[in-house]
């Protein structure tokens, strides 16, 4: 089965399967936020960092080490 | 003019000399507050004798006997913060936040909380359960958030100093929208004990908004517990990036913002520079999933099947969708994190200060928080977090100073983003900046702040 014909399967079957319950409102700002959100994170998940060597411990208040 | 409408460096001096008697100038707060308040709900609780109290404690400290307002989001001794909602995922309690300690310390006089946007979850400060902050340069409008009660509260000079906190942008948006300073210090700079997420953020910091940026210097050093003194800005080395943050914005705000830039060149005897900076976009992604992931503790689904009725509906659904956000973006966001520090480590050995608009228009409707850009409409929140997250993700400190008044009487910000521990250098930028236009926007008053002015006269009320 092709990946695309279960997207619109995702909230539904995701909040059931957490166990929450969502409204008819809630639905449509759940569904709206996904529309906006989800293909930018696609796009982020889609993104070669593997060259990023990961900071160990960062100290946000300062620059990163060398 | 009255001792409430000077600069709170002013008030201080003024007490200090005993020119000013603190506890009238306190009176005249609550007064004003519950004169002016009505048409902008910018402040939520007064606590007169709690006021009183602190004020006979004070210590002669550099904000001895000044009233301040503190937002909605750090516990006081005698109030828990309520986060702008009507429930809280964590845990809250009354206590001495450290906010509180720093004000107290510092002789300080809270006399009241500040509005928020529910949950902290918006640029423009339109839902709340105490009801909507509004903008008082036209209370029609987004007062911004989610500082929104802060901003709007000195905006009317109810006060002339304020506590917010920022993390995504909560200082700088409500600082441009009603035309004041922001600081959004260096992460781990500013006093954050008391905060129900201090123990897991890593993008939230307290801050001060004020009129101009000397007042912010002043509040900051009592939030950092040290003095961000004065060093100068001459030479200063501007970095504009040509992206979508600095691009896809409104042409009064873009006029304003690139006529500042260049008064602050001119200022401080400096140069601009044109430099490239990839990955503001996905960082902004990256911010967003950071914050939200570290605001998930206590977010099981028994929970969430059960939140309080008068929680918003936006708050309702975006508190669940967040449950289903995927771990691996979680962890693709901290290898951006990464990667977006180092390239501004790399920036900041070319130029001193990074600047673009802080908000790409200004306040929109509180009905409709839309704003109308040359890529087409979008919801504030979408466009404005484009220029604020950066900040939040690496830890650097931000400010937002006004530069501008549009066609329809709204402020402009815009906001210079420096290398972490330099907050003093964009204070000192800030300052240089008011030199170069003879502070003539941080001394623009919303209608309802000019003296004699009634709730009345201001638009839309």
């Amino acid at each position: 089965m092709e990946a695309t014909d279960r997207r619109e399967d995702f909230i539904p079957a995701g909040l059931a399967s957490l166990g929450i319950e969502a409204d008819e409102v809630e639905l449509a700002v759940i569904n709206a936020a996904h529309q906006m959100f989800w293909p930018a994170i696609r796009d982020l998940l889609s993104l070669d960092t593997s060259a990023v060597e990961p900071e160990r411990s960062p100290d946000l208040s300062k620059a990163p080490q060398p | 003019m009255k001792a409430l409408d000077l600069p709170l460096r002013e008030q201080a001096a003024a007490i200090a000399s005993g020119e000013v008697n603190p506890a009238e100038l306190l009176d005249a707060a609550l007064a004003r507050i519950e004169k002016r308040n009505p048409a902008i709900n910018a402040v939520v609780e007064t606590f007169p004798e709690r006021s009183r109290e602190m004020l006979e404690a004070a210590p002669a400290g550099p904000l001895r006997g000044v009233p301040i307002v503190v937002k909605d989001e750090w516990p006081l001794p005698w109030r828990a913060q309520r986060f702008g909602a009507a429930e809280l995922l964590a845990p809250t309690a009354p206590g001495e936040s450290g906010p509180y300690r720093a004000l107290r310390d510092a002789g300080a006089t809270i006399v009241g909380v500040g509005n928020m946007h529910e949950l902290g979850s918006s640029s423009t400060g339109n839902a709340s359960v105490y009801g909507p902050a509004r903008n008082p340069w036209d209370s029609e409008r987004c007062p911004g958030g989610s500082s929104s009660g802060p901003a709007a509260a000195v905006a009317a000079r109810l006060v002339a100093g304020a506590v917010g906190a920022d993390g995504l942008g909560s200082i700088r948006f409500p600082a441009a929208y009603c035309g004041l300073t922001g600081l959004k210090p260096t992460f781990g700079r500013s006093a954050m004990a008391g905060h129900h997420m201090a123990a897991v953020t890593t993008m939230i910091v307290s801050g001060p908004l004020c009129p101009d940026a000397a007042d912010c210097r002043l509040l900051g050093s009592a939030l950092f517990g040290e003095e961000l003194a004065p060093g100068g800005s001459a030479g200063l080395r501007i970095g504009v990036v040509r992206d979508t943050v600095s691009e896809d914005v409104s042409p009064e705000v873009r006029e304003a913002c690139e006529a500042a830039v260049e008064a602050l060149r001119a200022e401080t005897g400096g140069e601009i520079r044109e430099v490239s900076l990839d990955g503001v976009e996905p960082a902004t992604l990256a911010a967003i999933l950071a914050i939200n992931s570290e605001s998930l503790g206590g977010a099981t689904p028994e929970r969430l099947n059960h939140l309080h009725p008068e929680i918003g509906p936006i708050n309702r659904g975006f508190l669940k969708y967040r449950m289903l956000l995927p771990a691996a973006a979680t962890v693709q966001s901290g290898r951006i994190r990464t990667l977006m520090r180092r390239r501004l480590a790399a920036l900041f050995g070319e130029v001193d200060a990074i600047a673009w608009p802080t908000v790409p228009a200004v306040a929109p409707p509180l009905e409709a928080p839309l704003v109308e850009l040359p890529s087409g409409t979008l919801t504030a929140d979408q466009a404005n977090v484009r220029g604020g997250a950066l900040a939040n993700l690496t830890g650097i400190p931000a400010i937002s100073v006004p530069v501008g008044i549009s066609s329809d009487g709204m402020p402009i910000g815009l906001q210079l983003q420096a290398a972490w521990g330099r907050d003093e250098l964009l204070l000192d930028a800030a300052e240089a900046l008011e030199r170069a236009n003879e502070r003539r926007w941080v001394e623009s008053l919303a209608p309802l702040a000019r003296a004699g002015s009634d709730p009345a006269e201001v638009p839309g009320a």
